[in-house]
């Protein structure tokens, strides 16, 4: 993608789904944005809201938070947790002023290298198109 | 002033404290204004003579029941503070046996500053539905007849009309002008972590900064932690010596986890709060 | 010589100090009244109580740089912070013009502050004696009063139609605008105030530091920071270097001893754990710690702590209950 802005993406992305399928998109030379900064967790259900709101306080642009898809989650339920909290802190950080676009949610499973390459380039344009953040 | 009330309080407060049932009470008495209300901790039968309970006795007490944990303890309650004690039972924070409440029928309260008391009742008391406390073991007053009006959210709906930018700049102003003296966590019932993330050195989630940016980090995570937690009494509100609006913040949360989880805090002491649990077949807004 | 000046005169001698200088005035920011530089002179308030914040502020301000180092190339470069505007703070009360004096016993006593010193130099204050006093106020109590002059440059006495300039210092005479005639009329007289009996205050407290006094007063506070920010003499602060590629802030805010981890020091030990121990440092700060160091009791008397404590933590009332306490103790 050629544009002048590049957002800057923090991804938390699980060890055991999503991390594997970036890993995936990788070592199948897939291309994609590389706006992306990956922090492995253990698990999406580790993600305190905290983290996604201090990344929005230093600077970055965009956050992806991304874990197993429902029911397949290695410790069972961590990622139904994930799915509430994170519902519910999109709607607030809108509410503050910070876009719902900018913040993500995915399941990506270690198979789907293809779909993390795609909701990257995707997540990637829609920033671009939301533009910069402005600065405190 | 209602005084039958009153001396139901202070009869029920001497006996508790006579016969030994409690270690000490925890109600209302004058402020040194000779107007409003301040907390008040009786420990000898003696002292139950200065409880008082009128529309200036805004404090929610349930907050100094974390103070005293090892101690058995009466608490005057109003029925939006018995949200609270429901709140710190469901939560593990408080022994039911070592509380005893005398829950008060409550006309609604008024706003009020140090030396001045005005006629207009607190907004949640406006929409407030509750006739007596929902848990109690003594009842002074009785029930009231309450008319209510129904809580419309039409200030939130308001600004969630406005656009994103407005909305941030709205917020940075508000914050811009905090003095993150804390007041609005150490007044807060559901605020009891023995270390606040605020307070954590390593790592430093807020800076010491006294400065916007730090301070919408503070006001963000402060109201997100009590997201399907806050009971709605509004003390952070009423304490905020800049005025910051923080029921913005708290009945956004609340309304949107009524429509998400319809979930309320402190209606139920056993209920689960929707962070504690979830529901596998849910499918909410980003996954559509 | 008292001087006159017509509330026009005011009005153009408020716009002439702003060409050369910072002028911090009371201004009303969405419902609060605070000190604040202004642009214009339209945004200056008049008719005021006591501000949301004291204008202790301006000399300590709740979060500033005081220093940053860079590095660039290998050269490890120290930047300081500079003052680099003459200020007058104008419509200051006198209890806050007092509490700015307080502060200056630990700021510029030698090794001083530098920043604040610098700011101190270069900012006069132009005060404005009180016409209307709250019901929170005990100024007299604390030796000051509702017209005391001694702590600002130039005091202004609001009368029918204009005020009364009284040139206090040199720095004060300074900044007069010319052609101010005498003011020949009364001095009207300052509102009374209620009278706080402080006679045996410091050594009542150097008698209770025991006392369970403390942890009965602490069962109801909430141990925020209210009080000490909106103090204008609490002058604690908290300092921690910042880093960020390259470039290191030393950067310094607003800190109580009511924040529980104030006093905790490396290795884990806290002196002051509990709610009373930290209630009672604020008290024994204030009226027994900087009397002993500089001779003042540290309050003024502006009422602030009283208006806003959220559960009426009121230090006239524990400066009396004090002093009761002593006496039935020597009379028993």
């Amino acid at each position: 993608m050629k544009s002048e802005y590049q957002p800057k993406v923090i991804g938390f992305l699980c060890n055991w789904c999503s991390y594997a399928g970036a890993d995936m998109a990788g070592t199948s030379r897939m291309r994609y944005p590389q706006n992306i900064r990956i922090i492995r967790v253990p698990c999406s259900g580790r993600v305190d809201p905290l983290f996604v709101v201090k990344c929005f306080q230093r600077g970055a642009d965009g956050v992806l938070v991304s874990g197993c898809h429902p029911g397949d989650c290695h410790y069972t339920e961590g990622n139904y947790y994930t799915r509430r909290r994170f519902a519910l802190l999109r709607e607030f950080l809108d509410y503050l002023g910070i876009a719902k676009e900018r913040m993500r949610v995915e399941w990506v499973s270690a198979s789907e290298g293809q779909k993390f390459a795609d909701l990257l380039s995707d997540f990637t344009m829609e920033l671009v198109r939301l533009g910069a953040r402005s600065k405190i | 002033m209602d005084m039958e009330l009153i001396q139901q309080i202070r009869d029920k407060a001497r006996n508790l404290l006579e016969e030994g049932t409690v270690e000490g009470v925890i109600g209302y008495e004058r402020a040194s204004d000779g107007l409003t209300s301040r907390p008040f901790f009786a420990y000898d039968p003696s002292d139950t003579e200065r409880l008082i309970f009128d529309e200036t006795c805004a404090h929610n007490l349930v907050k100094y029941l974390l103070d005293k944990k090892s101690k058995k303890i009466a608490v005057v309650v109003k029925p939006c503070d018995s949200r609270a004690i429901n709140l710190l039972l469901n939560e593990g924070q408080i022994e039911r046996d070592k509380v005893f409440i005398i829950g008060v029928g409550c006309p609604g309260m008024v706003e009020t500053n140090w030396n001045h008391k005005s006629e207009t009742l607190q907004a949640k008391c406006r929409s407030c539905q509750l006739s007596k406390p929902l848990v109690y073991d003594f009842l002074a007053g009785g029930e009231l007849e309450r008319q209510a009006e129904e809580e419309t959210y039409s200030d939130i709906m308001e600004a969630e009309a406005k656009s994103v930018a407005t909305r941030r700049e709205f917020w940075l102003e508000q914050f811009g002008r905090c003095i993150r003296c804390y007041a609005c966590r150490q007044v807060c019932p559901g605020c009891y972590c023995p270390v606040c993330f605020a307070e954590r050195l390593e790592p430093l989630w807020v800076g010491i900064r006294i400065a916007p940016e730090e301070n919408d980090l503070w006001q963000t995570i402060r109201a997100f932690h009590l997201a399907g937690r806050c009971i709605g009494c509004n003390e952070c509100e009423r304490v905020c010596p800049v005025g910051i609006p923080l029921s913005l913040l708290n009945r956004k949360l609340e309304k949107d986890v009524k429509e998400l989880f319809a979930f309320q805090a402190g209606l139920d002491p056993e209920e689960p709060p929707p962070f504690a649990t979830f529901k596998k077949e849910e499918i909410l807004e980003f996954e559509k | 010589m008292n001087l006159f000046a017509s509330k026009d005169d005011l009005i153009r001698w408020l716009d002439s100090l702003l060409q050369k200088h910072i002028v911090v005035a009371p201004v009303r920011v969405q419902g609060q009244t605070m000190f604040q530089p202004i642009s214009k002179v339209e945004e200056v308030i008049f008719d005021f109580d006591n501000t949301t914040l004291s204008p202790k502020g301006w000399f300590l301000p709740p979060t500033e740089t005081l220093f940053s180092v860079q590095r660039d190339d290998g050269k490890v470069e120290l930047v300081p912070t500079l003052v680099e505007h003459d200020a007058v703070i104008f419509g200051l009360h006198p209890c806050d013009a007092k509490g700015i004096a307080l502060m200056d016993g630990p700021f510029l006593q030698e090794p001083s502050d530098a920043l604040y010193r610098e700011r101190r130099s270069r900012t006069a204050l132009i005060g404005l004696a009180c016409c209307q006093v709250q019901p929170e106020c005990f100024c007299t109590s604390m030796g000051s009063a509702p017209d005391d002059p001694s702590n600002v440059d130039i005091l202004l006495t609001e009368v029918e139609d204009g005020y009364i300039v009284q040139a206090v210092t040199e720095k004060g005479k300074a900044l007069l605008p010319k052609g101010l005639v005498e003011y020949k009329g009364k001095v009207p007289t300052p509102p009374k105030l209620q009278t706080v009996p402080t006679k045996e205050v410091i050594s009542a407290m150097r008698e209770l530091f025991n006392d369970p006094y403390w942890e009965q007063l602490a069962d109801r506070c909430l141990h925020c920071n209210i009080c000490a920010y909106v103090c204008p003499t609490c002058y604690c602060f908290d300092m921690r270097d910042y880093a960020d590629k390259g470039k290191v802030e030393r950067v310094r805010s607003w800190e109580s001893c009511q924040s529980p981890g104030f006093s905790l020091t490396a290795g884990g030990y806290d002196p002051r754990t509990t709610k009373g121990e930290r209630l009672r440092q604020r008290f024994y700060h204030k009226l027994l710690y900087f009397p002993e160091q500089f001779q003042d009791v540290a309050c003024v008397g502006c009422g602030r702590c009283v208006r806003d404590c959220p559960v009426n933590i009121d230090i006239r009332e524990v400066i009396s209950n004090l002093q009761q306490v002593t006496e039935a103790k020597s009379g028993s």
